[in-house]
């Protein structure tokens, strides 16, 4: 039975559906017949319909914009506020000479020392252990010894244990980084000259750290190869 | 140790040092110093409060020798070292 207009309009009623749009059976008159809005209103959806879609265009291609921008101006804010370890402008001879040590923080500062396999060196720190306060610079001997007969040049990275303890491990200055050439049969002294930031104490996740580990890697440098060294020239 | 698989975990990131390297100290000029300061360290416990003194000598004589950039000591954290002997020498004097 093919009901239309009001009689299908009357029909979903009965049957709880409301306004049903009836599709194809009924003539010439069809769906539109039932339309209650009018073309005026239709025009001013479709009008606002398209602001719409230009408004969410123009933000989907903001946000793309500010996810590009986001990499250097991040990079500033680290740079201010020195989070994640990076350096802060403003590590110099002020800020050591300001700096003032924190007695009440006792802290152990082990070393230890690795040779790469291909080195020939005799390489060991002079002290196992020394006892710093942050705040105030220390001073430190690693002993190298080349017992070969032919000069090698040896080149060193550090390392220090705990990682999150090695942001507040300042290195005022020391061996590493640069080429060191020991000739044959010859031993040094390489001093390491270094200070714990006093901002150490202020930080909670350190409140527990009494203990760091500062670990100096020897490698043999090769003729024109080049390591990865972290941005220092 | 800090191979940069682990993405949660902070890994190091070794920083050059502030003033360079030290130059090697080939004929060990400064070896006398070091040795005061190694004592002082094995007499005082290892405690580097302790042995600042002789590290300032240290470090005087590689700035001597130019094995070191002339720096005033005050830069390099001896502020009070400094202090303590200005103090003396008037009363010797």
């Amino acid at each position: 039975m093919a009901l239309c207009g009001p009689a299908w309009a009357r029909y979903a009623h009965g049957l709880r559906l409301g306004a049903l749009p009836r599709p194809g059976l009924c003539g010439a008159r069809g769906v539109r017949g039932s339309n209650p809005f009018t073309r005026q209103q239709e025009e001013e959806w479709r009008r606002r319909n398209r602001s719409a879609v230009g408004y969410i265009a123009a933000a989907a291609v903001g946000m793309v914009g500010l996810s590009y921008a986001a990499v250097p101006l991040y990079r500033l804010y680290c740079q201010a506020t020195g989070l994640g370890g990076t350096a802060g402008t403003g590590s110099d001879g002020e800020r050591i000479e300001r700096m003032e040590p924190v007695r009440d923080r006792l802290i152990r500062v082990t070393f230890n020392a690795d040779t790469h396999a291909s080195i020939q060196w005799n390489f060991r720190p002079q002290q196992s252990e020394i006892y710093v306060v942050p705040g105030e610079t220390a001073l430190a001997f690693y002993k190298a010894k080349n017992p070969t007969d032919k000069p090698i040049i040896g080149i060193s990275t550090y390392n220090v244990v705990p990682f999150e303890a090695g942001q507040y491990f300042n290195k005022i200055q020391c061996f590493c980084f640069e080429e060191q050439r020991l000739n044959p049969q010859e031993e040094v002294d390489m001093p390491v000259f270094f200070y714990i930031d006093p901002e150490f104490a202020e930080d909670p996740k350190m409140a527990k750290v009494d203990l760091i580990t500062l670990s100096y890697t020897f490698f043999e440098a090769k003729e024109g190869q080049k390591l990865p060294l972290p941005g220092y020239q | 140790m800090s191979t940069a698989m682990n993405f949660s975990a902070k890994s190091f990131t070794p920083r050059p040092p502030d003033k360079g390297a030290f130059p090697l100290d080939h004929f060990g000029e400064c070896s006398a110093f070091k040795e005061r300061f190694m004592e002082c360290l094995r007499q005082s416990g290892y405690e580097s409060a302790a042995c600042r003194h002789s590290a300032m000598a240290y470090l005087e004589c590689r700035m001597d020798r130019q094995l070191m950039a002339n720096e005033p000591l005050e830069k390099l954290g001896f502020k009070d070292l400094i202090s303590e002997k200005s103090e003396e020498k008037p009363e010797k004097s």
